[in-house]
């Protein structure tokens, strides 16, 4: 295991399997990190139920616009441009999820409260990781996060408290997004998410990660009554 | 030190900005919650600045 912490100045000195898995894991977090905003800006900022929830629609985009800003930089430091992720269709983007549109305001709740915290989870994933500069781009980052999924979780309460209908339509989106949520963990046993490990670039393996996330997304669903997902259905990463 | 991306610098300087517009006029929305027409406005500025950044035209941004 590496245990080594590394500065800009000795990127250069890396071997090129550390370069190639840091370059890699910059640019899908990058893309990631704009994705959410290419899902939701174009239907929900017009079609949100209040003036107020439609500048948080904007609020939110700024947030993501402004953390895929400090990515691109970390990877523009060590010469990875990642700025073609600024202008791809959303079908190319790199992870399941970020692939379509979001065209109803469950949908828009239910991707604050189980993907953005996701986003969490791999963003936990660089904590005391390898490599310094990425690290230190993290408390505000996650601290946003943070908020994108408690107001996603309350939206989602909301919806649910506004009778049969709306609650019917809310485990919908719950049934849409969560698979795609523990998709976004990667296939259990990958090889390369082990080379990442062995770099200090991440701390859990593919499925530990997506444990916790079921250990810790599964009681709050129960508590507000939706029904969990099997969370075998659809799945395309097992 | 490694070689940075080309236009890494410029790209930063102008997305801190559309990021700092952009919270700009959340600001005065919310801040403004009860004239409407602020609010629209307000609404109306964060739509114009989104769909530049949406349309990912980048080349157009950093020239």
């Amino acid at each position: 295991m590496f245990t080594d912490k590394i500065e800009i100045k000795d990127f250069d000195k890396m071997d090129p399997e550390y370069k190639e898995l840091l370059g890699r894991v910059l640019t899908i977090q990058a893309d990631c990190e704009i994705g959410g905003p290419h899902l939701y800006v174009e239907k929900m900022l017009p079609a949100a139920p209040t003036k107020l929830d439609q500048l948080i629609v904007a609020r939110t985009a700024a947030e993501e616009i402004d953390h895929f800003r400090k990515v691109a930089r970390v990877a523009g430091d060590i010469g990875v441009d990642v700025s073609f992720v600024l202008s791809q269709p959303n079908e190319k983007r790199f992870v399941d999820a970020f692939r379509g549109l979001i065209t109803t305001w469950e949908d828009n709740a239910v991707f604050g409260f189980l993907i953005d915290r996701v986003g969490r989870y791999q963003l936990e994933e660089f904590y005391d990781c390898s490599y310094l500069p990425l690290q230190r781009i993290l408390p505000d980052i996650v601290t946003e996060e943070l908020g994108h999924i408690e107001y996603g979780y309350n939206k989602t309460l909301e919806l649910l408290s506004k009778g049969d209908k709306q609650k019917e339509r809310a485990q919908s989106a719950i049934d849409y997004w969560y698979v795609r949520a523990l998709d976004m963990f990667g296939r259990s046993g990958s090889a390369r998410a082990e080379r990442f490990r062995y770099w200090g670039l991440k701390r859990r393996s593919n499925e530990q990660a997506r444990e916790d996330y079921i250990k810790e997304v599964n009681p709050i669903l129960t508590s507000m009554g939706l029904k969990v997902p099997d969370p075998l259905k659809g799945r395309r990463y097992v | 030190m490694p070689q940075t991306a080309p236009n890494i610098e410029k790209l930063d300087e102008h997305l801190l900005e559309v990021v700092r517009a952009l919270h700009g006029a959340v600001k005065q929305g919310v801040s403004h919650s009860d004239d409407p027409k602020v609010v629209e406005k307000s609404i109306g500025d964060c739509k114009e600045i989104l769909d530049v950044i949406m349309a990912g035209r980048v080349s157009e941004w950093l020239n």
